[in-house]
């Protein structure tokens, strides 16, 4: 098992509730601690994974604050319930300002981070160059493609300066090359900073579980309404989180075949 | 052939322009196989219309109604952004949505409370016009409103904006091309209101008024001609307000292009 330790709960879900007409969601309840590795910018890359229509969305937008849930709350920044602007979201279509060019979208988000006062086009240039987005800067979000929207989501969102950051189905959409590089992206931004932590909503089992350090299978149980939280499977202690071709692996392979048995 | 009554087929340019040539002069061989006494024929029409393009009487006239609805415009769509803006709150909503439904309102009952409001013949055809265009232009907008992708609000939302500056950006810079797409669409009901409202005060002149005289003796050769002068007007207005909005808003024109 690669050395690591889990410090300070950095982020909490507790007793979170959603009800419309049925109960969508019901007792959810995790947290997502700082791990610290020595010799690295350790981040964290969570995944909750569920099958479609089970509320994964819901969550997803409950914990990002755009909803407010029937019962519960999110506590991060010790103890402060979430609100909007506090996490940095990347929704599933990669959506940016229509109207605004590359360069305009990033500054709206580089004047919102207090650090990057006075420095707010030089650090777009360095994220810019960074991204392989130099060039891009004063297009518009219609002339770029999917994966280059997609760079340009995860730089608004690095540049406003959360340590949050939650995605949408990150890869749903993306052919072979692309989701590769999306990998490597998030895997570049989670070693960013030690605080950076990175929370994937998706229902592609083998991509999310092969970049993340923690699983949370969303579902729902016998005799019960509303999704929960099944299980919490930790990857660094099954010795699968940040090793690299670990796809190919027995082991990583027979915790995938646990999952879908559990969704 | 097939393609040309095949539903959502896709015919080229070229195809195309050839199509509307091709239609555009059977329309005239009927008109001009069914002119016959008090009807004028193509060819009288056209020689009329190009003894008032040269004329002098043509052009003050359209000076003084391009005028007077540009001015209308203006201020139309001032009160209707003034108002659309605002409907976001709650408070002005009401207003708003009333304005909306004034779209059913006849101003012919209404052109005596105006006459007792307004000082002259000049601010009574202004605004009477106004008061005709603007619940149509808010009509547009609040469509547009309405319409807008929620992911727009998630967005600012998430970069941490209030409500006030979520208004600015999604509604007041988000949709500025917005603004001109509703005038160019709306230009058109002005336009037509032009000729009613000039029929009120007539001592100005303008299009309208020309048109009333033509028709007033049934001169019918040039109430054409001076009706083509105010469609092809129209077509060009429609032009030209379609090119100020891709020049001032370049997004707008924009599909999703790949980036080489």
């Amino acid at each position: 098992m690669t050395a690591h330790t889990k410090a300070e709960i950095i982020l909490e879900v507790k007793d979170v509730q959603l009800t419309y007409e049925r109960p969508v969601l019901r007792d959810i309840n995790f947290c997502i601690r700082n791990i610290v590795r020595p010799g690295f910018s350790q981040g964290q890359v969570v995944t909750l994974i569920g099958r479609s229509g089970i509320g994964k969305t819901q969550l997803f937008r409950i914990m990002s604050g755009l909803q407010t849930p029937t019962a519960g709350q999110v506590l991060i920044h010790g103890n402060q319930p979430v609100k909007a602007g506090d996490m940095g979201v990347i929704f599933q279509n990669y959506y940016l300002f229509e109207w605004r060019t590359v360069y305009q979208s990033l500054l709206l988000a580089a004047k919102k981070n207090k650090h990057l006062f006075g420095v707010e086009k030089q650090t777009i240039e360095q994220y810019a160059e960074q991204f392989q987005l130099s060039g891009h800067l004063h297009l518009y979000p219609q002339q770029l493609s999917g994966g280059q929207r997609q760079r340009v989501s995860i730089m608004q969102q690095l540049l406003k300066g959360s340590n949050f950051i939650l995605l949408d189905e990150p890869f749903s959409g993306l052919d072979v090359c692309m989701l590769d590089k999306a990998v490597e992206l998030i895997l570049q931004v989670s070693l960013s900073d030690e605080l950076k932590t990175l929370i994937i909503v998706s229902h592609d089992i083998e991509t999310s579980v092969a970049i993340s350090d923690t699983v949370f299978i969303l579902g729902t149980e016998p005799g019960k309404a509303g999704a929960t939280i099944k299980k919490e499977i930790d990857l660094i202690e099954r010795d699968l989180a940040w090793q690299k071709g670990i796809k190919q692996e027995k082991r990583f392979l027979e915790t995938i075949e646990e999952i879908k048995g559990c969704l | 052939m097939k393609k040309l009554i095949q539903p959502f087929a896709t015919i080229k340019r070229q195809t195309f322009m050839l199509l509307v040539a091709g239609q555009v002069l059977t329309t005239l061989v009927v008109w001009h196989g069914l002119s016959a006494g008090l009807i004028p024929g193509p060819a009288k029409v056209a020689a009329a219309f190009f003894q008032l393009l040269g004329s002098r009487l043509l052009l003050d006239n359209i000076l003084v109604s391009l005028l007077l609805t540009l001015k209308a415009m203006l201020f139309s769509i001032l009160i209707t952004l003034g108002f659309t803006y605002l409907s976001v709150l709650p408070f002005f909503k009401s207003v708003a949505l009333f304005i909306v439904k004034c779209r059913y309102l006849t101003l012919t009952g209404l052109i005596f409370i105006f006459t007792l409001l307004t000082r002259d013949g000049s601010e009574l055809k202004l605004s009477l016009l106004v008061f005709g265009i603007v619940p149509f232009f808010v009509t547009s907008f609040l469509s547009v409103i309405v319409q807008i992708d929620p992911q727009e609000y998630d967005l600012c939302k998430t970069l941490g904006y209030n409500n006030w500056q979520t208004l600015y950006e999604v509604i007041i810079v988000g949709k500025a091309d917005q603004v001109f797409e509703i005038l160019r669409q709306n230009f058109a009901i002005s336009w037509l209101m032009i000729t009613m409202v000039e029929g009120l005060s007539m001592s100005e002149g303008g299009i309208g008024t020309l048109l009333i005289k033509y028709n007033k003796y049934n001169d019918l050769t040039n109430v054409l001609a001076l009706q083509l002068v105010i469609f092809l007007i129209g077509l060009c207005f429609d032009y030209l307000l379609g090119t100020i909005r891709h020049w001032l808003f370049p997004y707008s024109k924009l599909k999703t292009v790949k980036a080489t």
